[in-house]
């Protein structure tokens, strides 16, 4: 079962690396994502998008950067 | 029968009303009849409904009259009218859930179970409520339906997704209404309109038969006009559900009849660090709330920020999952800006989804220890008042800040764990704004007493907006 959790590493995220690097790598994987889910996205609609996965990553960043132990149950239902 | 001049019962309680239909003092029929005007001339103005299903009340307030005559012992909620958010399935209608793509849908065999439990309790629908798209808002500013107006001030928004549900209630369109809230959904416009609003426990309540957002976070409650009204609502939607599989089989807490035991003995503290009021209208509210209940003592919820990010990511990528083969084949037909978020969700790595859960997991042992020092938590349940419509951001802790995303950043980390909560209004002029009681898991009844005994002392109220 989980133990105590450790504060946030020195190392960035993956997560804060994307939504913090350069701005062409946010668009490679805005491209490369729609392709793959076969998602039309109209070039009026990329800059929100893209700063709404900016926003995404962000948040995902602050998540990843919280360490805990392997053991540690995912809670994809939670029952309280 | 000596009737009541119906017209009274626009303002009264669920139980007010229910209690007159009980006594002979009123017949359902002129209480329906009564409402349905106050739809017609009044929700021009405000925009909470989408249908009015008319002639569906009108023949129920009629068998419920019927019932009486014959002599039949009435249910607790007998000609007491309500209105549910347009996700709840309406049998022959199609279940909008805010969405232009869903006017195509089929119409719904079946009511929602909770539309069935509180016909079966004697309510009486009226119709659906106007709502956000797909319920991924805080605003309730719906382009297909316009925006939903708030009743204390018409040029500002309701708060979203229930958007049309607080506004039909603070509006005095019906005296309790049905919400669903996945991040905070009942909690923002209940706090926004000055209305109480319930959201229980992850899993109390059944959401079988309503249109979902992220199923893992999604629960359905009700908004009203007094506690004991949110009380007898909820206790007539208690009960296992084998239609929806994240409702326990738990036997029914009626809490209706524990309302009076108050708030006497039970240990409550107020949120610190994250939940630290920034605008003098939370500092206010939940000074006052805080003072009457002699609430001295601040406890931190711990990693509350992170809580939030991670409810905030889990959200998109269920909800970008659920709604993909739209997003293929009509995302032209979606809000733009609930379609911008649902292509980012869809973008998100599964790799950090499954670190958000594991996150949760770790929250949730977190949270539950504080319960073992405290009964209930008291934290703001809006950032502010509510905003104009079309205002596209806010000040909060001195920075400029988006609306549509920033309004749950209380509310968020609470249901991230799924704990019940009942938001009481704190009747500010001129806007009123929500305090959050926060109890631990299944103590609903906790939650409801605190509120209860605010209410009883004038500290809380839902204030009835200018005509």
């Amino acid at each position: 079962m989980p133990g105590k959790a450790k504060s946030a590493p020195k190392v960035r995220s993956r997560a804060r690396e994307a939504a913090a690097g350069p701005q062409d790598s946010i668009d490679t994987l805005i491209a490369a994502s729609a392709q793959a889910l076969r998602l039309p996205i109209d070039p009026a609609w990329h800059a929100a998008v893209r700063a709404n996965l900016q926003l995404l990553l962000k948040q995902a960043a602050l998540v990843e950067e919280f360490l805990l132990p392997d053991d540690t149950e995912p809670a994809p239902v939670f029952r309280a | 029968m000596l009737e009541t001049a119906a017209a009274d019962f626009g303002w009264s309680t669920a139980a007010e009303t229910a209690a007159a239909v009980a006594a002979g003092r009123a017949s359902a029929l002129k209480i329906v009849e009564a409402a349905l005007a106050r739809i017609r001339a009044r929700d021009p103005l405000i925009n909470a409904f989408t249908a009015v299903t008319d002639e569906r009340a009108l023949d129920r307030a009629t068998e419920l009259d019927r019932a009486q005559e014959r002599g039949k012992r009435l249910p607790a909620l007998a000609g007491v009218p309500f209105a549910a958010k347009n996700l709840f399935d309406i049998a022959g209608m199609p279940t909008l859930a805010g969405a232009k793509i869903n006017r195509d849908a089929a119409p719904a065999r079946r009511d929602a179970t909770m539309i069935e439990r509180l016909e079966a309790a004697g309510a009486v629908l009226l119709g659906a409520l106007n709502m956000g798209e797909y319920a991924y808002d805080f605003t309730g500013e719906n382009p297909h339906d316009g925006p939903v107006h708030n009743p204390h001030d018409r040029e500002r928004i309701a708060g979203g997704s229930s958007s049309g549900s607080a506004a039909a209630v603070a509006g005095g369109l019906v005296p309790f209404a049905l919400g669903s809230d996945t991040n905070g959904s009942i909690r923002v416009p209940a706090s926004l309109c000055g209305v109480f609003g319930l959201k229980p426990t992850y899993g109390r309540l059944s959401r079988a038969r309503t249109f979902p957002f992220s199923a893992s976070l999604d629960h359905v409650g009700p908004l009203a006009r007094s506690v004991r009204d949110l009380a007898l609502a909820y206790d007539a939607m208690q009960g296992y559900d084998a239609d929806d599989p994240v409702c326990v089989e738990r036997a029914a807490e009626p809490v209706a009849a524990l309302l009076e035991q108050g708030a006497a003995g039970l240990r409550i503290a107020v949120a610190g660090g994250y939940f630290k009021c920034r605008s003098a209208e939370t500092v206010y509210a939940v000074d006052r709330v805080a003072a009457a209940l002699g609430a001295n003592r601040d406890i931190i919820i711990s990693q509350a920020e992170r809580a939030r990010a991670a409810a905030y990511i889990i959200t998109a990528s269920e909800a970008a999952s659920l709604h993909l083969d739209r997003l293929r084949s009509r995302a032209r037909d979606f809000d733009p800006a609930v379609r911008d978020r649902l292509i980012a969700g869809a973008m998100l790595q599964a790799s950090l989804i499954a670190r958000a859960q594991k996150f949760r997991r770790w929250y949730q042992r977190e949270i539950l220890k504080l319960f073992a020092e405290v009964d209930a938590i008291l934290a703001p349940a809006s950032p502010c008042t509510a905003p104009l419509i079309g205002q596209q951001t806010f000040t909060f802790d001195g920075a400029e800040l988006p609306v549509r995303p920033h309004l749950g950043v209380y509310t968020q980390p609470i249901s991230f764990v799924g704990l019940p909560v009942v938001v009481v209004p704190v009747p500010l002029s001129p806007l009123p704004i929500g305090v959050q009681i926060i109890a631990a898991p299944w103590r609903e009844d906790v939650a409801l007493r605190v509120a209860h005994a605010l209410e009883a002392r004038g500290v809380v109220a839902a204030p009835r907006p200018p005509d």
